[in-house]
């Protein structure tokens, strides 16, 4: 006895080009597209290292220049 | 090894923000002239502070023109002066204090400003501040010292130039 069932009926009939045991929702077993080291292009996880980038800059400058110096009656000597 | 060009990207910003610390912390000690307070203030016997030239009598000391020395001894629990009677210096001027501790360790904090400093029995803290317009500072004190610890503050009056000279020739300081 075996899990995969194996008798004809079980594939429909409407759909001729699903293989033998294919998962629903499953991606394609074949290559799509082929692209190059530098063709894979994350914008969007660049633009949000950049952001990230831009807080910690403003942070810094915000700490130091405002919240440190700003502060009056720093020690000068 | 391939390295993407997002990647270097990266890389070289987060290089430049380290080179953007450190210069802005090299500004801080160049440009703006923040000091550390080291152990330059030197030692004193805190069991006889009373022979000291100056903590015998610890208070303002004009030492320069618009120059101040502030000679301060933390107690448990009180600054003296400051806690009875509010430390008074005329406005715009340098002050350097002069901080020592007669039993544990204290802490001495213009509150609200980068004034402050531990205070040590045997050890004189000395740092110099550059005071504005006048205004009433808190002081506390910001290391455990015992039992009301919590109580220990004091004023520090940051007062007009005339009114504090006016002070000073009626026998106050
Ligand atoms: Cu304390």
């Amino acid at each position: 006895m075996s899990l995969e069932p194996e008798t004809e009926n079980t594939i429909r009939e409407d759909v001729p080009d699903r293989p033998r045991g294919y998962v629903v929702g499953s991606a394609p077993d074949s290559i799509e597209r082929e692209i190059g080291h530098d063709d894979f292009d994350p914008v969007g996880t660049l633009v949000l290292i950049f952001g990230y980038f831009l807080i910690l800059v403003v942070m810094w400058v915000f700490m130091y220049f405002v919240e440190f110096l700003g502060r009056g009656m720093t020690v000068i000597g | 090894m391939e390295i993407h060009a997002y990647e270097k990207f990266w890389l070289g910003a987060a290089l430049l923000l380290i080179v953007g610390f450190i210069a802005t912390v090299s500004y801080g000690a160049i440009g703006a002239g923040v000091e550390m307070i080291d152990d330059d203030g030197g030692t004193v016997d805190p069991q006889n502070l009373d022979q000291h030239p100056k903590f015998s009598d610890p208070g303002v000391y004009k030492s320069g023109p618009n120059e101040y020395d502030v000679y301060v001894i933390a107690k448990q629990f009180l600054f003296q002066p400051g806690t009875s009677e509010p430390i008074r210096v005329p406005a715009n001027s340098t002050v350097t204090f002069h901080v020592t501790s007669a039993d544990v360790i204290h802490g001495f904090e213009v509150v609200g400003t980068n004034a402050n400093t531990m205070a040590i029995p045997g050890q004189i803290s000395t740092f110099t501040v550059e005071v504005d317009g006048p205004q009433e500072y808190g002081l506390l004190c910001n290391e455990y010292c015992g039992s009301a610890h919590h109580a220990m503050e004091g004023t520090m009056k940051v007062v007009p130039e005339d009114e504090f000279n006016a002070s000073a020739t009626a026998g106050g300081a």
